[in-house]
Parts: structure tokens; C-alpha cells; sequence
């Protein structure tokens, strides 16, 4: 176990070895089954190592971190991250999501003139870089693969619900549509692109709550 | 597209809006990221820290992503973001608290009191409790190289040590890591 070989074995099973020394080594494992047992042991634990899997933590952490963000937000000058501290978690069945979606339409139309309105250099100063970019083609995918689940699904709703469902479905693709028009003018403007993010968002949600609910039926 | 990837893009797609909306100070939609990334934080602080310390340096951690999500410009995932920050945090908690660090392993095996069982399902429990055993300098070598899938160079940098001693550090945490599984 102490011979020269043995503390290049972890370069070795991890191919850091040039090719010389790993060529002398080979030479060596096929002589001394000391090393090629050891080796056969890291290999284990290498296995063991890359197995090993994530655990929750014991207690839920969560309280301690919103204490601690709400408590960075006061710090923060007014304005600049709104909704910290009064944000609630919802969760929303499908007829809420569908009148959700309702009451979304009538705020967008509000929401991107409202956003398209002349803005003041203050505004501007507090607007970040997030764009869209990043996430709307993987949505575009996800979006038309949902719809096409719909499509082959929708027999199992009744005809009411699926009028409905459509009928959202047009309203808010025309509330993204609305959204991009106005993002290719100001591509930088926060508000759209956060708009467009939870349009985007309610949109997949709703596609999959109405699959998941056809799925049961 | 196979469900499961139809699965992954809806979920990379949902942290991507939420990420935007917890830049802009949603906090629900910053609750939903640690929901969804807490396991694999926690699991990496307990392994590089000591168990005790694992609550608080994570919640920090969340924190200080909540401080910095303005800087997050969507280069990589979040989850790697996130990944990254919290081990910054964890190396500048080890140089804070000025614990003795790249320490080999002694010659006394610092596993000796691990108890020891056959290979069966509990074996990546025992696995976790030897690896908890491990000299810090050793531990955070082998977490950071063959849990996590670091490589020397990036590690050396992190550590501020040459990549020889990362991967001398790591050859001995193998060791002592096999001879527990040895018996």
C-alpha cells in the first residue's frame, strides 16, 4: 500500500496522468494486486461520492430568510423593490385561474399602456436589464407542446369548459401579443418584461391544470 | 419532445420567470426559488461545514441571493448562480471564523470512531457520517471535486492553494473515505 504507485492512484482513476506514467502504472496494477484492490475501492467511492443525494433540511428555514429579506427591504430606498413585504402565496383552482385570466386581460391592456406612457428619467434610473430573451423560447415550446396535449384532451371536457378555456386562451395570447409589440419598442422596460413573464406564466399554468383536469376525466 | 424534457423546460422556465420577479421584489415568487433549490444548498453547506452550522449558513445564503439577485444577468441558470454564491459563502465563513484549514489527514484515521457496517442501503447514510468526519481541508476538497464535479483548477482558485494540494487533498480523503468502506 506504500509503494510509489500508490498515491498516484487518484490521478490515475480520474485520467491525470500522462501518458508515460499512466502506462507505467498500468504496468504496475497488473503486478501488485494490492494498488488494483485499492483501486477498485476508490472507484467505489467515487461512485458513492456522485450518488449521493440531496436532503431537505429538518426544519423549514423560510421564516428566518423572509425575516431577513424584509428586513434588507427597509433598509432599501421606497419603490425600489416593490411588494416585498406584502406579497401572499395563492393557490388557485382551475375556475379561479380562468377568471384569473379574465381579470388579466382587462389589467393588460391597462398594464402596457400604462407601461408605454412617457416616463421620467427617475423611472428609467430604476429599471434594471431583465429581459425576456432568456426564457421565452423554451416558453414557446412548452406553451404549443400544452396546447397540443389540450388539443388531443379536450374531448374529455364538456363543451362549456372548453369554450371557456378557449376563450381565455385567445385573450391572453392576445395580451402577450400586446406585451412583445411593446417590447420590441423598449426592449429594457422592467414592467413588460415582467408582465410578459407572469402572462406567460398564467398561461402555462392554466394549459396545465386544464390537462391535468381532462387527464382526470 | 419526451415528457421529461418537456417537464425540465417548464420547470427551467418557471424559475427563469420567477428569478425576473423576485429581482423586482416578489418575495413569494423568491420563496418559490428556495422551495425549489433549499435541498441541494443545505445538503452542500452541511457537507463543507459542520452540521450545526448548516441552518445559518444557508438561510445567509438565500439572503445574499435576495441582496444580489439585481446582479444575476441570466448568464447561467439560477441554480448554478445560486450553486456559486453559496460556496463564495461558505469559503468566506471558513476564513471568518478562522478555522484551521488545509490540514491533511493525520496519521490517526479520523475515522476510527465511524461506526462501521457492510455495503447496503444505509450505506450512503455512513457515507455522509465518514465524510462528516473528514479533516475540513479534505472534506471540502472531495465535496467540491467529487460530489459537486469541481475540477482542481477551479478549486485551487477557491481555496487559494496550488492544484497539486487539491488533488493531494482529495487522493487522501479518497483514502480515508475507502478504508472506512473497507471494513
Amino acid at each position: 500500500m506504500n509503494d510509489i504507485w500508490t498515491n498516484r492512484l487518484s490521478e490515475y482513476l480520474d485520467g491525470e496522468l500522462g501518458n508515460d506514467e499512466r502506462v507505467a502504472l498500468e504496468a504496475h496494477l497488473a503486478t501488485c494486486g494490492q494498488c488494483y484492490a485499492i483501486l477498485g475501492e476508490l472507484r467505489q467511492v467515487v461512485t458513492l461520492a456522485k450518488a449521493l443525494e440531496d436532503r431537505e433540511p429538518p426544519n423549514d428555514l423560510w421564516a428566518g430568510i423572509r425575516a431577513g429579506i424584509t428586513a434588507d427591504a427597509a433598509r432599501l430606498t421606497p419603490g425600489r423593490r416593490p411588494g416585498v413585504s406584502g406579497s401572499r402565496r395563492f393557490s388557485l383552482t382551475v375556475p379561479q385561474l380562468l377568471a384569473a385570466s379574465i381579470a388579466l386581460v382587462l389589467l393588460s391592456g391597462g398594464g402596457v399602456w400604462m407601461a408605454l406612457r412617457p416616463t421620467s428619467v427617475a423611472d428609467k434610473r430604476e429599471r434594471t436589464t431583465i429581459t425576456s430573451v432568456a426564457w421565452t423560447s423554451p416558453t414557446d415550446v412548452a406553451v404549443a407542446e400544452l396546447q397540443d396535449a389540450l388539443a388531443r384532451n379536450e374531448s374529455r371536457l364538456d363543451t362549456a369548459t372548453v369554450r371557456v378555456v378557449r376563450q381565455n386562451l385567445a385573450v391572453i395570447d392576445r395580451a402577450i401579443a400586446e406585451a412583445r409589440v411593446a417590447l420590441e419598442r423598449d426592449p429594457g422596460n422592467t414592467y413588460l418584461n415582467l408582465h410578459l413573464a407572469n402572462t406567460m406564466r398564467r398561461k402555462v399554468e392554466l394549459l396545465r391544470r386544464v390537462n391535468a383536469l381532462a387527464a382526470e376525466s | 419532445m419526451p415528457r421529461q424534457v418537456l417537464e425540465d423546460t417548464l420547470t427551467a422556465d418557471s424559475i427563469a420567470a420567477d428569478t425576473a420577479l423576485a429581482a423586482s421584489g416578489d418575495a413569494t415568487a423568491f420563496e418559490r426559488l428556495y422551495r425549489t433549490h433549499v435541498a441541494r444548498i443545505h445538503t452542500l453547506v452541511r457537507r463543507m461545514l459542520d452540521a450545526d452550522e448548516a441552518d445559518d449558513v444557508t438561510q445567509d445564503v438565500f439572503i445574499r441571493a435576495w441582496q444580489k439577485l439585481s446582479t444575476f444577468r441570466g448568464e447561467s441558470a439560477f441554480g448554478t448562480w445560486l450553486h456559486r454564491l453559496a460556496v463564495n459563502v461558505v469559503l468566506a465563513r471558513r476564513k471568518s471564523v478562522g478555522v484551521e484549514r488545509g490540514r491533511f489527514i493525520a496519521a490517526d484515521d479520523p475515522l476510527d470512531d465511524v461506526s462501521s457496517k457492510p455495503v447496503t442501503l444505509e450505506l450512503s447514510m455512513d457515507f455522509e457520517e465518514a465524510l462528516a468526519r473528514l479533516p475540513e481541508g479534505a472534506r471540502q476538497v472531495f465535496v467540491l471535486h467529487d460530489v459537486e464535479g469541481y475540477r482542481h483548477e477551479e478549486i485551487a482558485r477557491m481555496l487559494g492553494v496550488v492544484p497539486g494540494t487539491s488533488k493531494s487533498q482529495l487522493h487522501h480523503a479518497r483514502m480515508a473515505l475507502r478504508r472506512h468502506l473497507d471494513r
